[in-house]
């Protein structure tokens, strides 16, 4: 009598949950984890020359993915575009594609977008700009450095940290009483490569045009 | 009163003694290194406001970037405090209402131990290897199953206590720490293995993470808190839960819809839409649970209201779930388009989160604890002033500290998404609000040093000696010498 009402109650908590978690996170995942990147009909391609969505990342990425990671930057930069029912994201200049180019649509980030990442930094706050498409934002690897290594030096009213630890200070022909150069680390570098690849705009494939290709491959005749 | 009744009722004291008695040990452990974790967190939240006003501190030292002191925060809070107040808090009231004595006080302490041991490496890797970036789950992914364990270890015997319950019916507090106790390894582990160990989706990862942080707010700590509540609440005024059917509904609404939130923080993300949809409807259902239970408790208390003058535990318990209905609304309101996305990804969302830990769980379990403690250790709490200064301070630090994140967060979501304007019109105007956030944390951090140094002298058994409890002030008359005068009424009012 006691067992049947204790297991009646497991029960209907392990159902009220059980659905949830099985709808909401095991299903979603398992789909979501099948994606793979696709290969876009032969009259297009990205504006970087790949021939798949998403292309290839050029650089030590995923070390400076884990820099990224350890440093704690997902607290205070998003990874997300939203679309225009959630917010002007789209507008914002830089946000959703290289700055320059205001008169192309733009697209909010999709799932295939993070293909290739093991964790998608969508971030907590934006205390900082969001970095979805940092990529198109930065001038040269140095200019990125500079930023990393002293903010304040770059934009005045920054709160971000000063990343100095990236950075060793070498004396030039080891003379110790001149001014040091400031060399980047391989971490910095790696981090660096990786918001250079943070450009996450990529034209999609089109899904008729996709299909007007299989249709092609199928009679090549037509 | 006749001899068998009077047996009867010495009979039950005795009972009640001993069980106290075998849960003191692991109860008061988990307190006060709770307690000490409690300290080092909020000096750790004032640390990471202050950095963040003030970006150019401690620019060579590379453990102190607000990357670091921030999760540090968060996660001493949550793991060193928050869940060890709760585990004590869940054996002790279990054991109470099993009226069931603890077998493996042992096995408890031992597990205990290593639990802070994890959260000691956890916070020291955060400052010294880095954290993981995923939200509340920074410690390094090689510490989640040792966690994983002493939790089992722990809330095993919260599971058996309950199995050898006398009322077979349970009360409702009981089943919402079965709930608590059952589902956080489930979701422990599936967010644990999804994020760290599966090369699946990485979108679905940080998902899950986002949905992780939702769950251990409404499956965990909510649970608990309300247990406390549904227990101190008729304890303290001496009358049975207004309706058992409401407090029924509301766990099982609960239970129902808590799990199909998170999503909501990430409306317009990557993910199928219905995700983030079906967050943002649960938060609003969760209203039902939030008022159902809010007027279960307003009728209980009706009439009463002059108890929270006196009575520490009743004063902290109501403070809490007041700052539940708080939590509830502003989570419906944040997941809904209008306010959802000025205040998505700003100071609101963080404020929210603390909200939660602080204003809701944490206040919460001081009820609890000015409760329990003089029981265990048969003395009563040494100052009421400090009593007073614990609540005042408190309240004020987190309801300023609220406010002004949320207000922050309107203004900063607000400037972002005038896509016009300067991005560094977002960052400047909450500036002084960052100010705010810091001071407020020095107050909280203050009313824990007294909470604290209180508890210490408990657990050294330097409490008051005396029959009456320590009351916030003095009552006139003799009605409430003690919380336990209530304790007749109450027996039969945590029950349906």
């Amino acid at each position: 009598m006691k067992k049947d009402c204790c297991s009646k109650l497991y029960l209907g908590l392990a159902a009220a949950f059980g659905l949830p978690w099985l709808l909401l996170i095991v299903v979603p995942y398992v789909k979501l984890s099948a994606l793979e990147p696709v290969s876009y009909p032969e009259d297009m391609k990205a504006p970087d020359g790949s021939t798949v969505y998403p292309g290839p990342r050029a650089g030590e990425v995923s070390l400076g993915a884990k820099v990224y990671a350890r440093e704690g930057c997902n607290y205070c930069h998003s990874q997300m575009i939203r679309p225009t029912y959630a917010g002007a994201d789209l507008w914002r200049p830089g946000w959703a594609g290289p700055e320059t180019d205001r008169e192309s649509p733009k697209r909010e980030t999709r799932p295939a977008d993070y293909l290739g990442e093991t964790y998608a930094f969508l971030g907590y706050q934006r205390i900082g700009q969001d970095l979805s498409n940092v990529g198109y934002r930065i001038a040269d690897r140095d200019s990125l450095h500079q930023h990393l290594y002293n903010p304040r030096s770059v934009s005045p009213d920054s709160i971000m940290p000063a990343y100095k630890h990236l950075y060793k200070e070498v004396y030039p022909d080891g003379d110790v009483s001149g001014d040091p150069k400031i060399v980047p680390t391989g971490e910095a570098e790696a981090l660096v490569d990786y918001l250079l690849s943070l450009k996450k705009d990529a034209p999609l494939p089109d899904k008729a045009g996709a299909a007007a290709g299989e249709a092609d491959e199928a009679n090549p005749q037509s | 009163m006749s001899s068998e009744t009077e047996k009867v009722a010495n009979q039950n004291l005795q009972d009640r003694i001993a069980i106290d008695q075998s849960v003191r040990l692991p109860v008061l452990f988990f307190f006060t290194s709770g307690a000490v974790w409690l300290l080092l967190a909020c000096a750790l939240g004032f640390l990471s406001a202050l950095k963040m006003r003030n970006p150019g501190l401690w620019d060579d030292c590379f453990a102190l970037t607000y990357g670091r002191l921030y999760p540090a925060h968060l996660n001493a809070l949550i793991y060193g405090w928050a869940m060890q107040a709760g585990m004590g808090t869940m054996i002790w009231l279990m054991a109470r209402l099993s009226r069931a004595q603890l077998r493996a006080q042992t096995t408890v302490i031992v597990a205990g131990h290593v639990w802070n041991v994890a959260v000691f490496l956890g916070i020291l890797a955060i400052f010294f290897t880095g954290g993981t970036s995923v939200v509340w789950l920074d410690f390094p992914s090689w510490l989640w199953p040792m966690m994983a364990l002493c939790y089992f270890f722990i809330t095993i015997w919260v599971v058996v206590l309950y199995g050898s319950r006398r009322e077979k019916e349970g009360y409702i507090s009981q089943h919402y720490l079965i709930g608590a106790a059952f589902w956080f390894p489930w979701i422990y582990i599936t967010a644990n293995l999804i994020i760290f160990h599966f090369k699946g989706s990485a979108v679905m990862s940080a998902g899950v993470d986002t949905w992780y942080v939702s769950n251990l707010t409404f499956f965990w700590f909510t649970p608990i808190a309300l247990a406390v509540a549904y227990y101190i609440i008729p304890k303290i005024t001496g009358r049975p839960i207004y309706s058992y059917s409401l407090a029924s509904f509301g766990f099982w609404t609960l239970a129902i819809v808590a799990g199909w939130m998170g999503f909501q923080r990430y409306i317009g993300g990557p993910f199928p839409a219905w995700m983030p949809a079906m967050g943002g409807t649960a938060c609003i259902l969760l209203l039902l649970v939030v008022i159902t239970t809010g007027v279960n408790h307003y009728q209980t208390l009706k009439g009463k209201f002059n108890l929270v003058t006196y009575s520490p535990s009743l004063r902290f318990t109501v403070f809490g779930t007041v700052m539940f209905t708080g939590l509830g609304l502003m989570t419906a309101m944040s997941s809904y388009f209008t306010f959802g996305k000025y205040l998505q990804f700003s100071h609101a969302v963080a404020g929210m989160d603390i909200l939660a830990v602080y204003g809701f769980f944490s206040m919460t379990m001081f009820g609890a604890i000015y409760f329990i403690v003089p029981r265990i250790t048969g003395c009563e709490w040494p100052s009421a002033g400090m009593i007073r200064f614990h609540f005042w301070f408190s309240a004020y630090g987190i309801i300023s500290l609220v406010a002004f994140q949320v207000v922050a967060g309107y203004f900063q979501g607000y400037d972002i998404n005038q896509w016009s304007k300067d991005f560094m019109v977002s960052v400047n105007i909450t500036k002084g609000h960052i100010v705010a956030r810091a001071v407020a944390w020095l107050l909280i951090l203050s009313a824990n040093l007294t909470f604290a140094w209180q508890l210490l002298l408990m657990f050294a058994g330097k409490g008051r000696r005396s029959q009456g409890a320590t009351l916030i002030h003095s009552k006139p008359g003799a009605a409430l010498t003690s919380d336990e005068a209530a304790a007749g009424l109450a027996k039969g009012g945590a029950k349906a």
